[in-house]
């Protein structure tokens, strides 16, 4: 997160490299990294192993194999949840993204009360629960609720609600997923300088071209990190989508959950976490890779 | 009952321990361990306490709240049971709920007092179909029923095809919540198993489970639901456990589900469900439900104060009680109360109590029901 605050090329003036200074950075996050190793990475590789041990016929011996991660993929109700999963998650990202840039652009270029209210709106999600968003969804959004009585009030009487449809979760992702894209474009967009803007107004472009132009391919960074960590949230999420969400198919975190604690199948499990775990690492990966290579190319 | 308990357990940010304590030193005062949600430990404070003493002079109980702490009643009768052993105070008389099959050992070991009409004389008027073994004593029951809007449904429905038929010529107006998410809505999937299979819960006991037969007996079921399926609400959204169903109830955006008897009659109660709502049960073969069995351990503090308060438990007086203040199910037949309860709740009251075992078959029916009736993968 350290490369957000400070944005990157952004050095601090008078530091040099110095080993002491270094031994006791290292002191700093010794303990940090044993936790992680302790209880985060090591049990998730034992987790990892584990789903790829094939028991025998009689139970007697395992051996190697992807036949449970097979089975997964023969199973065609787990397959559905999966695609779900993938697709909810993809277009949260790409709405909340969208949302949060013209949120992030109205900051950069206004000032005042107004803008000031908007900002302290858009964050408000980031301090309000999952569970708390999910029931006050149901009762704005849902059947009888307040959008429907305010529509028909002004005569529009055909609302569906979205609640228990994949729009209720994809709602309630948006809404949630809002604060962290606002504050990381944001921080990108303080980095376009005022002058660029000027000298492409200055020689006639319009608005679109100066956001396509000028704007995105320096936020481009901005942007996918933003992107990596609504992808990351989203993916996981259990709680609106086991409030908001159809009965069928399902999100693989409420789909987790009943495998393990209600079929009582923790392999199962193991299985579909190891799978999320897997497309969760790809965009995981490409987020630090960002990261690092924002940090490295300033050096 | 169980899986909504453990739900409210599990989902407790904080567990919280309390003990109220700080009677006088002249009256024996019995030790009560109680692990349910509060309206049932409030109930033991604020109703039954003082009606006790009243009862009984020189006795009071103290009631000690387990819910949420380590596994509850079950930590305290393995504390018990180490203390038969040691022949120690166990430091406890009464447990409200508790199932001694969950505490290892203990029933081998002798800890449970057989309970018979000679200890507890009430025993006598006991409703015959809650009694499963002499340790453990019946007193409050709760059952799925269908609550319902009079005010749409003038007559309420009597069998499960009742309820069928109105939710095909009123399509989205009735709803019932996912299996795995609330005893309501798996109690109605329960419903349409027994109605698929003869009616006949007997048919389904731990030990009668193989793959071949829930293929079977199952399969028939869904097909049951699938063809409700789309005259549910929605289409099909089934809500996400017992206050979910409720609330769509409350929110007027359905007019019939199947609910818990204590939570619909609570909430009713409270004026959270509107006024036009009623409860029935189904006359044919009723919607599953469940007793609370408290126990004794032999070696109680005050063994004799205890069968007192199982005793005084059973009282018409307690059962009535059961009814009025957490819309419980008496564990004693309607016969030995009120006339005037009994036909207040006429509607309500089962012929009888059927039940659906855990393990194997809930499993097969939560997991089936979502491959089965929710989705609309296509299926070959």
């Amino acid at each position: 997160m350290s490369a957000i605050a400070h944005a990157p090329g952004e050095t601090i003036p008078g530091r040099k490299f110095r080993w002491t200074e270094s031994a006791g950075g290292l002191a700093l996050v010794v303990v940090p990294v044993a936790m992680l190793i302790g209880l985060i990475i090591l049990p998730t590789l034992t987790m990892i192993w584990s789903t790829f041990q094939v028991p025998s016929a009689d139970g007697s011996a395992t051996h190697l194999g992807v036949d449970r991660f097979a089975a997964f993929f023969a199973d065609d109700y787990s397959v559905e949840n999966l695609h779900y999963t993938i697709v909810m998650t993809l277009v949260s990202c790409v709405s909340a993204l969208a949302i949060s840039l013209g949120i992030a652009l109205y900051l950069r270029f206004s000032s005042g009360r107004i803008a000031t209210m908007v900002h302290a709106l858009s964050l408000f999600p980031l301090f309000v629960p999952a569970i708390i968003i999910s029931y006050a969804l149901v009762r704005f959004t849902g059947p009888n609720g307040i959008l429907q009585l305010l529509l028909e009030k002004i005569g529009i009487t055909h609302y569906s609600t979205p609640y228990l449809t994949p729009v209720g979760p994809y709602i309630g992702f948006v809404w949630e997923s809002l604060p962290l894209p606002v504050l990381v474009l944001s921080a990108g967009l303080s980095q376009v300088s005022d002058h660029a803007v000027e000298a492409a107004r200055d020689l006639g472009a319009g608005a679109l071209r100066i956001l396509i132009e000028i704007l995105l391919p320096q936020l481009l960074r901005s942007l996918l990190i933003a992107f990596a960590l609504i992808f990351l949230g989203v993916i996981g999420a259990f709680t609106i989508p086991y409030l908001l969400g159809p009965p069928a198919p399902e999100m693989m975190g409420p789909y987790m959950q009943r495998t393990l604690s209600n079929l009582l199948n923790p392999p199962e499990a193991q299985v579909q976490a190891v799978i999320l775990l897997a497309i969760a690492s790809i965009v995981g990966g490409f987020y630090i890779a960002t990261m690092l290579r924002g940090q490295g190319g300033e050096r | 009952m169980l899986s909504r308990r453990h739900f409210l357990i599990s989902a407790a940010a904080l567990p919280i321990a309390i003990s109220t304590t700080g009677y006088a030193q002249d009256k024996k005062t019995l030790q009560v361990y109680i692990d349910g949600d509060t309206n049932i430990s409030n109930w033991w404070n604020d109703i039954i306490r003082p009606a006790f003493e009243a009862a009984n002079p020189g006795y009071s109980f103290n009631v000690t709240i387990t819910r949420g702490v380590g596994d509850g009643n079950a930590t305290i009768a393995t504390r018990a049971l180490a203390a038969l052993q040691s022949k120690a105070d166990p430091q406890v008389d009464y447990f409200e709920e508790i199932e001694p099959a969950a505490v290892a050992g203990s029933v081998e070991a002798g800890l449970w007092t057989e309970l018979t009409e000679a200890n507890v004389p009430n025993l006598k008027m006991i409703n015959k179909a809650a009694i499963q073994t002499p340790i453990r004593l019946p007193y409050r029951g709760s059952q799925v029923l269908i609550a319902y809007d009079s005010a749409k449904i003038p007559t309420p429905p009597k069998t499960f095809a009742d309820i069928v038929a109105w939710s095909k010529a009123n399509p989205g107006r009735f709803t019932y919540g996912r299996p795995d998410k609330g005893g309501s809505g798996s109690n109605f999937v329960v419903r349409a198993i027994h109605e698929a299979n003869g009616k006949d819960p007997s048919l389904f006991t731990k030990d009668s489970f193989t793959q071949a037969k829930a293929d079977e007996m199952l399969g028939k079921a869904w097909a049951l639901l699938r063809d409700l399926h789309p005259s549910t609400f929605g289409g099909g959204t089934y809500p996400a456990g017992n206050t979910p169903a409720l609330q769509l109830l409350a929110q007027g955006a359905v007019d019939m589900i199947p609910a818990w008897s204590d939570q619909a009659l609570q909430a009713m109660k409270q004026g959270v469900l509107p006024e036009t709502v009623k409860v029935a049960q189904l006359q044919d073969l009723a919607l599953c439900g469940g007793f609370a069995y408290s126990a004794i351990p032999t070696n109680a503090t005050d063994h004799e104060g205890a069968l007192k308060l199982a005793n005084f438990m059973l009282s018409p007086e307690m059962q009535t009680s059961c009814v009025r203040e957490i819309g419980g199910f008496p564990a004693i037949d309607w016969s030995n109360l009120p006339a005037e309860l009994k036909a207040e709740y006429i509607d309500v009251i089962p012929v009888s109590i059927p039940t659906f075992p855990s393990g194997d078959w809930s499993k097969a029916k939560n997991d089936g029901w979502y491959k089965n009736v929710a989705t609309n993968i296509v299926r070959d």
